[in-house]
């Protein structure tokens, strides 16, 4: 089975899912996906570059108010609206990227924590603007270019959100396969190495940071367009924590993997509270038995059962098992 | 078979017939509602609430009071002859949680009545999207002024006492109170805005001054700072709107400075569940309450009595005793329409005056929101109750406690 | 009302502050010194810590003694789940493994919490003998607050000498320096992290003990606490236990004085704080680059 087909595949199949799944199901089906795309934005920062970002949810609620904001004050198109809002989170992420790697490790993850928090804090200080605690309610989503309007149906939108997903994932994987992605590679395996070879490292590591956010914002604008509003939790480090977890238990460095870990977090999180209130605990207790018995994370098991070869070398090294297709 | 079997058959079977046309006639004959309450089933009215998380405690307590709710009118033969059925959901405070969950409600329960939010962002989330689900949305205890103002939706009402509107009752309070400089304290979300802005427009109203406005962070633990501000203010009374956690860290740590010595509290929110918790700290504390459990009308003597034979004598708190009325006014709409229909409960409720546990209340047309009584309490040791609770001390009437329409101000009065 | 008399309060109400820091603190970095992992259910422990001290509180009637038997319950506790769980995953390369087992760990924590202590907040008074106040230059400041400030004091030089001088002490050192080093030498260097991972869940639960007369106990009162306590640990070095006790003095006063001075930005200025000694250290004052 090569990836083409799988892709193909896994696309038809999510294209006739709507019409399998009950009516209701479609809202938390497109929630969960808009996760998935998140969590595979920070897969680019934490699987290929093992830079652990702490503040991730910085780009999902940049991109979120982003769109809020500007449709508050003019009434675009919805496409035009999120590539707005994408293009602001952009421009806010470069000096941010510029100040958070010039460390590395722990520090670069308070860093990026600090961003994060602060986002959160100028919520609350310009609240005329940003809505303080309540955030921003009653967005809209307008029609689009030439009077396209599918996406405005809840149908019409997962299409979209779907169309984004795979869209980005092919996008991220061309990054990762091409000459870009090999620096990455080097700077993952063994930075010195790869600056006495010649590259600035920096400028490689700023780049990824850059797009992080780029496709996180993505995320959170879908998400505000959605949901109808935009709200301060959005950029609290619990939204951070979370979509870090979903990268993990999906499987670093595999794009797959985290899209998986955001999309089961979702489903998981979602049909566990309708059954118990003890739900947090059980959730606890999965994530740590995945570090216990599942380290390669969801995509880990899935491909280690069908026994795929791997096309380019697992981002950890030997602890990894073997098919972890990128 | 033998002729007496036979016979036997012939006898059963005539009496089935028999039997099976007196139902359909019964059923062809009976009222048209009780033939809908055969075919609709449960009136179901969704609880998308906080049950893990911050405020779980408020949620637990809005989950009891619906319990105890459902037992009284499952005695009574339910509401327009159908019986209540509450669905609850964990929001966990969280607004893109609760709409979620509330969509859920909406379209794979069918469920279009709902109520029971705890938190004022989570309701601010949810008004938009009423018209899309067709369904309708009625606070129990959200206090944030705009829901009624500029985010007002018609499928939105609220039955509870808003923050400006316990801000405005004490403030007619202090008019005659011997304190004269006054600093108020409150939380950085929504309500604790609302609250302090409309107690600032109040307390200048009638006369007295208020040297500042602090606004401690969400979640925020320590109040050294603000406590010597207070101290440092020169302020005679102190204004709170401050809640759960926080409220507990402020008056602990206030005590701890002796504060309420030199400062007079005036709370916007008392709540049963700080008191327990305070203990003799929470003595003379004097604000506006919510739910005054010492209320001693008819209504609420039975209320009570209800309660504390369920909850083996726990005292209903705030949220209990608004969570109780907004049911109690629901119920009263959906007689009214003789109907659960969202839009025929909106018709229904616009203009109706319930009297509940707090009083008579009436859900004016023209903002939804309930005109309340306002009650000013001072907490102190009751032989009637385990703990100390707050006596009534003062009450208004609700045309001057409830703001003008669609707005938290009250110009001119 | 003296202005000096105002400054001095204020610095007091900031000692107080970071003497509560300063125990949650100084347990993280001790566990990132030694064990290079980034703890997040700390702020779990220092819940817990604050309700095994409301129980035996209870019990015993003294809060003396609960200040006493909840460090050591908790301490246990941490102990246990180093030696059960986590001592699995050294060795292992990707950080996540750490991240994803001490998150786990924080919410079902939380939940046994809950499900033991149930909803409802518990208040912890304080002993008479702490009640009451101290009127310095005109101003009132509660005894109890004057104790945390000597307690804390107290507990940083003690540990400071236990680091400097005592040979567990400079075992702990030694271990975090080079752990190959010291297991060649013939010391058991997994009982040395066991034990310090413990002893980090102690502390944090002497600052939960402490703090919850401050807060009363109540869920959720370890979640802002937790990031609190990292970038407390940034800013002072991780694995640096001086930069833990000047994390937390200087991080209390900006707190303090800040939130007096700036009120619209107090939510920010902890991090602006690191922020700014990020770009100057990136390794944090005291810390060595990472």
């Amino acid at each position: 089975m090569n990836w083409r087909l799988g892709f193909v595949v896994t696309a038809a199949a999510c294209a006739v899912l709507p019409f399998v799944v009950p009516q209701h199901s479609l809202t938390i089906l497109v929630e969960a996906l808009i996760l998935g795309l998140f969590a595979m934005s920070l897969d680019l920062l934490v699987g290929y570059c093992r830079l652990y970002s702490f503040g991730h949810a910085a780009a999902y609620g940049l991109g979120a108010y982003s769109y809020a904001l500007i449709l508050t004050y003019v009434p675009l198109p919805l496409p035009a609206g999120i590539l707005l809002a994408v293009a602001v989170t952009i421009l806010i992420a470069i000096p941010i990227a510029w100040i958070c790697t010039r460390s590395t490790g722990v520090s670069f993850a308070m860093l990026t924590l600090a961003f994060a928090q602060l986002g959160y804090a100028m919520l609350f200080r310009f609240r005329d603007l940003t809505g303080g605690s309540d955030g921003l309610v009653g967005i809209p989503r307008h029609p689009g270019p030439l009077g396209i309007d599918w996406f405005q149906g809840k149908l019409g939108y997962y299409y979209l959100v779907l169309g984004c997903l795979f869209g980005s994932y092919l996008l991220c994987r061309a990054i990762v396969r091409s000459p870009f992605g090999a620096v990455l590679a080097g700077i993952r395996e063994n930075e010195a190495k790869t600056i006495a070879l010649g590259y600035n490292t920096r400028a490689y590591k700023i780049t990824t940071v850059v797009l992080a956010y780029g496709f996180g914002g993505l995320a959170g604008a879908l998400y505000a367009a959605f949901a109808g509003f935009a709200s301060p939790e959005l950029f609290f480090w619990l939204t951070s924590g979370r979509v870090l977890i979903m990268v993990i238990v999906g499987g670093a460095g595999t794009l797959i993997g985290p899209i998986l870990g955001g999309v089961s977090f979702v489903f998981l999180e979602h049909q566990l509270s309708q059954v118990t209130d003890l739900w947090p605990l059980i959730f606890g207790t999965i994530f740590m038995a995945f570090v216990m018995f599942a380290p390669q994370g969801i995509w880990g098991i899935l491909t280690s059962r069908f026994r795929w070869r791997r096309e380019v070398p697992s981002p950890d090294g030997g602890k990894e098992a073997p098919g972890a297709a990128a | 078979m033998s002729r007496k079997e036979k016979y036997r058959v012939k006898a059963i079977t005539r009496r089935r017939v028999l039997e099976a046309g007196l139902a359909g006639s019964a059923v062809v004959a009976a009222p048209a509602f009780l033939r809908q309450a055969l075919a609709e089933g449960p009136i179901k009215i969704g609880i998308p609430t906080v049950i893990t998380g911050g405020y779980a405690i408020l949620g637990s307590q809005v989950q009891r009071t619906c319990r105890l709710v459902k037992k009284m009118t499952d005695a009574k033969g339910g509401v327009i002859g159908r019986p209540i059925e509450f669905l609850f959901q964990d929001t966990q405070g969280d607004p893109a949680m609760c709409v979620r969950k509330s969509q859920e409600l909406v379209e794979r329960d069918n469920c279009r009545i709902l109520t029971g939010v705890i938190v004022s962002s989570e309701a601010a989330a949810m008004l938009p999207k009423l018209e899309e689900w067709n369904a309708v949305f009625l606070s129990h205890g959200n206090g944030d002024g705009r829901l009624t103002a500029e985010l007002f939706v018609p499928r939105f009402f609220r039955a509870n006492t808003s923050a400006p509107m316990g801000a405005r009752t004490l403030a007619l309070y202090l008019k005659d109170a011997p304190e004269k400089k006054f600093i108020a304290i409150a939380s950085d979300a929504a309500w604790g805005r609302s609250s302090n802005a409309a107690f600032e427009e109040q307390i200048k109203a009638v006369g007295k001054d208020l040297v500042d406005k602090i606004y401690a962070p969400v979640a925020n633990k320590d109040y050294s700072t603000y406590i010597t501000k207070i101290l440092q203010s020169g302020a005679q009374g102190c204004y709170v709107a401050l809640q759960g956690d926080e409220a507990r860290a402020f008056y602990s740590q206030a005590a701890q400075y002796g504060l309420a010595q030199r400062v007079q509290f005036f709370t916007e929110i008392v709540a049963q569940a700080d008191i327990k918790v305070l203990g003799k700290d929470s003595l003379g504390l004097v604000g506006s309450s919510r739910y005054p459990v010492t209320y001693d009308i008819p209504e609420n003597r039975a209320f009570l009595s209800a309660f504390q034979a369920e909850y083996k004598n726990e005292i209903p708190d705030w949220t209990d005793g608004e969570m109780y009325q907004a049911l109690m006014i629901l119920f009263a709409a959906i007689e009214k329409a003789r109907s659960a229909e969202p839009m025929k409960i909106v018709e229904a409720m616009e203009g109706l005056d319930v009297t509940s546990v707090k009083g008579p209340v009436l859900m004016r047309k023209c903002d939804h929101q309930g005109e309340n009584q306002g009650f000013v309490v001072k907490v102190a040791k009751s032989d009637k109750f385990a703990e100390p609770v707050g006596e009534i001390i003062k009450t208004y009437p609700r045309e001057m406690t409830t703001p003008d329409c669609r707005s938290a101000s009250f110009r001119g009065r | 009302m003296n202005w000096f008399g105002f400054i001095l309060a204020q610095c007091l109400n900031a000692l107080s502050q970071a003497s509560i820091l300063f125990f949650i603190a100084c347990g993280l970095t001790l566990i990132f010194g030694i064990m290079r992992i980034v703890n997040f259910a700390h702020g779990v422990i220092f819940m817990l810590g604050a309700y095994v001290g409301y129980t035996a509180n209870v019990v015993t009637g003294s809060f003396l003694v609960s200040l006493v038997v909840a460090p050591v319950v908790v301490g246990l506790v941490g102990m246990a789940f180093e030696w059960t769980l986590l001592r699995h995953l050294y060795g292992r390369r990707d950080g996540g493994a750490y991240l994803l087992l001490t998150f786990g760990l924080a919410v079902v924590l939380s939940e046994v919490i809950r499900l033991i202590w149930g909803v409802q907040p518990l208040g912890t008074g304080i002993p008479d003998a702490l009640r009451g106040v101290v009127i310095i230059l005109d101003q009132p400041f509660p005894l109890y607050r004057l104790f945390l400030i000597g307690l804390g004091a107290a507990a940083a030089i003690a540990i400071w000498q236990f680091l400097e001088r005592a040979r567990p002490g400079l075992l702990i050192r030694a271990v975090s320096q080079n752990s190959e080093m010291v297991h060649a030498l013939g010391t058991d260097v997994d009982m040395v992290r066991t034990s310090v991972f413990g002893f980090g869940c102690a502390l944090a639960a002497v600052g939960g003990v402490l703090a919850a007369p401050l807060v009363t106990a109540f869920l959720g009162m370890g979640t802002s606490v937790v990031i609190d306590a990292f970038v407390i640990v940034i800013i002072g070095g991780m694995g640096s236990f001086l930069g833990s006790i000047i994390g937390s003095v200087l991080v209390a006063f900006v707190q303090v004085m800040g939130a007096y001075y700036f009120q619209d930005l107090a939510l920010a200025l902890m991090y602006l704080l690191m922020l700014l000694v990020l770009i100057i250290r990136p390794g944090g004052l005291l810390g060595k680059e990472d």
